[in-house]
């Protein structure tokens, strides 16, 4: 179908796809291949996507390339030093100008014809200078390859092929105050502890795109096994009351979204510690991924709002729209002691029966090597390929996918009608959309709104 | 940190010594040892194929890197899709074993490994082995029409002990950049 005519598509089918007054969405939605095309231009080609993270490429040259939607990208730090996106895509003939995903190069030059680019995408030229093989129509500056709007945060890059659309803050708006607690809290910030993992699961991208947004209630049936082992707060026989992880409070923002969990009702080590004040809770259990070393950091970094939320309940998971999934969790380590696993994945679509599930560890820079690599065996252990709690998501999404193939399964809809309402306590900030109590559908519904505020932008 | 592990760390050839000959009776055992192992675990018996492994276990499957041809040394990465040592082995086969609800593995996949060119080497360890071998792997479940396969080579420790061999070292290194399998709910 030719652009427009999908777009004039796109009008009719998004209330049938999505039934904004019942809460539901068709799962048609996880099949139809239209509605795929339309993702990829209207969500996948706007929306801000995290693409990596700056200390992948410390040095001049160093590159990886990485995915947007469908097309790959160039991620470079160029002779300025900045992080560049441009798209791996030769304006000559299409070949792909790059061809490993990782390395270090001063210039990329294209193996079909030879034209060549700097880190930053600009062209070079083309071999036989003198007789000038790109023409006379398009000038060389015409003719660099297509650059994606890129910022850092966090030192994560961020990119976009929105160049007019909204800023990364205005994208992120409210729900910032809470990244700010994942991502920009220490003096030197985060850094990957190696290159992601990479997997591809046979299911459309938005199962896990709306499981990202806040699905705490899967925990005690998808992830029963961990809570059966002991490793979580509650205990087989009684879940259902103790309900390990599930009361906490949520938040949500432009389809962003976070779940705050306090650490002694989710893991078993911090069990039976609740009658702490917050402060002293904020020393006893300083939020994942601070060592007891960084917490003089976080103080000076953290606004005193910011400290209370993360002393009463720090953001652990959650995802920012459209297609990331977060999970800053506590976690016991190889040595006994309760440390902390801290995981980006990203979610990029393959067609509408596929994605590719990307998987990124990190640890402050200011933590100890012997601790990093605890983290990131930790990480391993509980999430991403072999994770003992994300080894049973994977399971899920492609069912949900295949249940889509059926011309009656496709009638059946996904539904969001548990419904907490805003309800923010007293003495949180009044920042985003605030749930508290029993996590339920208020977030994933808000990932599905946004959903449909950006495929109709443009109709 | 760095981003990338030497690709001679995985594969440990500092450690060999004398190659031992294919079909001597130290070969012969230690290719009865992985054909066993590969027998224990396509049948699901997790737990005997758990009294296998040494208690210094290291386990690792790290990613695989896209390079340029020259960047062999540098096509393995730090991060992995394994990362385990022995406790945390035991772990997944308490999840795996215990519970009933592991759902990535219930129902389980149908699995066969193929282990092949099989190199042994004597190490300074009068007792102990380097162990190279070539795993084939196919899973299918549920009613999938196609298979989920993988090819791998294998860098192993194995210590003599006085009931048998035990795994004390496995480096998995595949040949898989992107998996095709949704998970490793299955060991390699």
């Amino acid at each position: 179908m030719r652009h427009n005519a999908r777009q004039d598509y796109l009008k009719e089918a998004m209330s049938q796809f999505i039934d904004l007054e019942n809460r539901e969405v068709s799962v048609a939605a996880l099949h139809d291949e239209e509605l795929y095309e339309l993702e990829l231009e209207n969500i996948f080609a706007k929306a801000w996507l995290m693409i990596g993270h700056e200390t992948e490429i410390p040095k001049t040259g160093d590159y990886v390339v990485r995915l947007m939607g469908e097309d790959q990208v160039i991620v470079a730090r160029a002779a300025d030093g900045q992080v560049h996106v441009s798209l791996n895509v030769c304006p000559h003939r299409a070949m792909h100008v790059c061809l490993a995903d990782s390395g270090n190069a001063r210039v990329h030059k294209c193996i079909y014809h030879g034209w060549a680019f700097r880190p930053d995408g600009s062209f070079i030229g083309a071999p036989i200078e003198k007789e000038q093989m790109h023409g006379n129509i398009k000038t060389k500056d015409q003719l660099g390859l297509k650059k994606a709007r890129v910022e850092l945060y966090g030192g994560l890059i961020f990119a976009t092929w929105n160049h007019n659309g909204p800023s990364l803050d205005e994208w992120l708006g409210d729900m910032k105050f809470y990244y700010d607690m994942l991502f920009a809290r220490t003096d030197k910030g985060l850094e990957v502890l190696g290159p992601p993992q990479r997997l591809t699961i046979d299911a459309n991208w938005k199962t896990a795109g709306e499981q990202s947004a806040c699905d705490g209630f899967h925990t005690l049936t998808l992830h029963g096994s961990v809570i059966d082992i002991g490793a979580m707060g509650g205990e087989a026989d009684t879940e259902h009351e103790s309900a390990p992880a599930m009361y906490g409070i949520n938040l949500s923002g432009n389809g962003h979204s976070l779940r705050c969990i306090p650490a002694d009702t989710s893991w078993a080590l911090a069990h039976g510690k609740g009658d702490l004040t917050p402060e002293q809770r904020l020393e006893a259990f300083p939020p994942p991924g601070i060592t007891p070393e960084l917490l003089p950091e976080l103080k000076r970094n953290m606004s005193p709002e910011q400290l209370h939320v993360l002393a009463k309940a720090p953001p652990v998971v959650g995802g920012m729209f459209p297609n990331m999934n977060i999970l800053f969790i506590y976690s016991p380590l190889r040595d006994g002691s309760l440390g902390s696993a801290l995981v980006l994945h990203s979610i990029m679509p393959k067609g509408p029966h596929h994605f590719e599930w990307t998987t990124y560890y990190f640890a402050e820079k200011g933590t100890p090597e012997h601790v990093k690599e605890m983290m990131r065996a930790a990480a391993t252990h509980g999430t991403g390929t072999s994770g003992i709690i994300e080894q049973d998501d994977s399971d899920t999404w492609p069912h949900m996918t295949e249940s889509a193939r059926g011309v009656i399964g496709r009638t059946e809809t996904l539904k969001y009608q548990a419904i907490l309402g805003e309800n923010r306590p007293d003495d949180w900030p009044d920042k985003a959309k605030v749930y508290e109590g029993f996590g339920k559908d208020d977030a994933q519904w808000e990932w599905w709104l946004a959903y449909h505020r950006l495929m109709t932008a443009g109709a | 940190m760095s981003l990338t592990v030497a690709t001679s760390t995985l594969t440990r050839e500092e450690d060999r010594r004398e190659e031992v000959a294919y079909g001597s009776p130290v070969h012969n055992s230690i290719m009865g040892f992985l054909i066993k192992e590969a027998r224990l675990l396509d049948h699901r018996q997790l737990k005997a194929w758990g009294d296998l492994l040494a208690e210094d276990l290291i386990y690792k499957a790290p990613v695989r890197i896209t390079r340029r041809v020259q960047g062999f040394a540098d096509e393995f990465g730090t991060m992995g899709h394994f990362d385990d040592d022995y406790n945390s082995m035991m772990v997944r086969l308490t999840r795996l074993t215990t519970t009933d609800n592991a759902w990535s593995e219930d129902p389980a996949s149908r699995v066969r490994r193929f282990i092949t060119n099989v190199t042994v080497w004597e190490t300074d360890q009068p007792d102990e082995y380097e162990v190279l071998s070539y795993l084939f792997l196919t899973r299918n479940r549920a009613e999938a029409r196609d298979y989920k396969q993988l090819s791998a080579e294998r860098h192993d420790r194995l210590r003599m002990t006085k009931d048998g061999f035990r795994l004390a070292r496995r480096s998995i290194l595949l040949d898989q950049v992107v998996l095709g399998m949704p998970n490793f709910a299955i060991f390699l």
